[in-house]
């Protein structure tokens, strides 16, 4: 089991380092897991607007969005959300939106 | 979701105990039970395992792995191990035990093979670990992440859950990269074509996330002028991931999404994109699973695209893939699958250098995603200790570029390249041959 120390407190990861709790995300925390799982010390407008979908999407309907939703509603190109989040969609982008790791090969 | 074992194995009942036994045994052929005790304990298996490579202990080397499932066989099933069970290294089926099996069965084996064809007497070591793992189905033991990519296609159709409208946005989006990529606006990527020659089928996870190997299979198929389409709905993926819970009326349902789309779009040949435990599937285990032939050929795309340069349906400027290539064997698609030449001519053919890894073909070593690996997030770790071995056989090829004809492995490869900083780039044939094509229009814009 992982853990990440935030604000004085210990939040549990699964052992690839997706939120156990996906409740306790918020955006401090988000940016606190891209710099401990995705070495990522800052977050762009982009990584946030990418984030910010991924997250409202997770809420409103319990999964991860298709790369295709990400895209268009970030009017981002598929090549950028790849060079934003170098473990990719899922195991970057998905993972410090807070959500559980997806099914499937990935 | 990964620390579930315990309760679990505290709420087993006797009866579950033998409904595993049962199980376990009504799945074993006489040979198989033969098997179950031929171990000479030679101890050649263990440096043929990639877990026992990257971590030489007693736990991690095959035969101790069969070992705890032969031990609950010879408690129950054999009369020594009955009347003198310590005589013999009988164990009883009990709650330590299945921990057991669920550590060395799902925790420890990748069902790669490799143990079983360096064995000297060829037990066939992954033919009894699924015996293992079906037992542990049956006592609900199977890791529920893994169970969970079963439960989305039996339900979903697909092992992502990907609906139906966001499978077609999605093809369509890439019809149109496509179209822009080739600057032909005739470029398509059909979708329910009635009566097309091949019915072709992906991994979700590239609808998903990484849809461009997807545009580059279909920018394959659109300069070889094949007839061919995807299906909207139902058909459309390859995977089976009972193939790994090895719960066989599961993997049978699934499978029966493929030829029920042939039945449907009524196509001639079934196409498997480039995937693994999809090929094994589809190919082998499907007509096992159904208890009857498909009427209809199945092959993989590798197949396809070999064939067509051949007969010349394809050229390609081996110039224009100029890095170093290296190709990675997956298992389900070589050992298990049988395909071993063809991705070899392709590459040979649509890259300026070509490097082999050693050892490989039948004898590659598992690049440790395999068997259900890269689901089960509690083994996490030894799945990248595992891949050490691969991440070493790729530094010492001193490739830029990995091919790899597996979406699953190409997401673990991907992870060692982070892990042991490997600094390459992965890709499947089909972006390397897509990346080669000499086609109408690049042939324009070439000096």
């Amino acid at each position: 089991m992982n853990s990440l120390m935030f604000h004085g407190q210990t939040v549990a990861l699964n052992e690839e380092g997706f939120l156990l709790d996906p409740s306790l995300w918020n955006e401090e925390l988000a940016a606190a897991l891209a710099k401990a799982e995705e070495g990522l010390d800052t977050l762009s407008d982009e990584h946030w607007a990418v984030l910010r979908f991924i997250r409202s999407h997770f809420e409103e309907k319990q999964g991860a969005p298709m790369v295709r939703a990400v895209c268009k509603n970030t009017g981002l190109r598929l090549q950028q959300i790849y060079d934003l989040f170098p473990s990719g969609p899922a195991k970057g982008a998905c993972k410090l939106a807070g959500l559980p790791k997806p099914d499937g090969c990935v | 979701m990964s620390t579930d074992l315990e309760p679990k194995l505290e709420a087993l009942t006797p009866q579950d105990f033998a409904r595993g036994l049962e199980v376990f045994h009504q799945s074993l052929r006489d040979a198989e039970v033969s098997y179950l005790s031929a171990c000479v304990r030679c101890g050649l298996c263990a440096d043929s395992c990639h877990y026992h490579r990257a971590e030489p202990a007693l736990e991690n080397m095959p035969a101790r792995k069969l070992d705890q499932i032969a031990a609950v066989f010879r408690g129950h099933f054999t009369t020594m191990g009955r009347l003198a069970p310590g005589l013999v290294g009988a164990k009883r089926f009990d709650k330590d035990m299945a921990r057991a099996w669920v550590d060395a069965a799902f925790g420890r084996c990748s069902l790669c093979g490799r143990c079983s064809i360096n064995c000297t007497i060829g037990i066939p070591l992954p033919t009894l670990f699924r015996a293992a793992r079906k037992a542990l189905g049956a006592m609900r033991l199977v890791p529920e992440d893994l169970q969970a990519s079963v439960a989305n296609s039996l339900v979903h159709g697909n092992n992502m859950a990907i609906e139906r409208d966001e499978w077609v946005e999605t093809v369509q989006w890439m019809e149109e990269e496509l179209q822009a990529e080739t600057g032909d606006p005739e470029a398509r990527i059909p979708l329910d074509k009635q009566g097309a020659r091949c019915l072709f089928t992906v991994n979700p996870r590239e609808a998903k996330f990484f849809p461009l190997s997807l545009q580059a299979s279909a920018k394959v198929f659109w300069a070889a002028g094949e007839d061919w389409t995807l299906a909207s709905d139902g058909g459309w993926d390859l995977t089976n991931y009972a193939l790994f819970t090895c719960e066989d009326d599961q993997a049978a349902a699934i499978v029966t999404h493929l030829s029920d789309a042939m039945t449907r779009l009524g196509c001639e040949v079934l196409v498997i994109g480039e995937c693994g435990h999809g090929y094994q599937s589809a190919r082998w285990m499907g007509p096992e699973w159904l208890k009857k032939a498909f009427p209809f050929p199945v092959v993989s795309i590798l197949e396809l695209m070999d064939q067509y340069l051949a007969e010349g349906r394809l050229q390609v400027d081996p110039s224009r893939n100029p890095l170093p290539v290296t190709l990675h064997d997956p298992c389900n698609l070589v050992r298990h699958g049988g395909i071993l030449e063809p991705q070899r001519r392709v590459l040979r053919k649509a890259v300026a250098h070509f490097v082999e890894m050693a050892p490989h073909g039948v004898e590659n070593y598992c690049c440790g995603g395999g068997g259900g690996q890269l689901a089960m997030s509690q083994y996490r770790d030894r799945r990248l200790k595992a891949g050490g071995v691969k991440a070493r056989q790729i530094q010492a090829t001193g490739a830029k570029v990995v091919a790899a004809p597996c979406h699953n492995c190409i997401d673990q490869l991907g992870e060692l390249n982070k892990e042991y900083q490997l600094k390459v780039q992965v890709k499947t044939v089909a972006e390397l041959v897509a990346a080669a094509l000499i086609t109408p229009h690049s042939a324009e814009v070439l000096p």
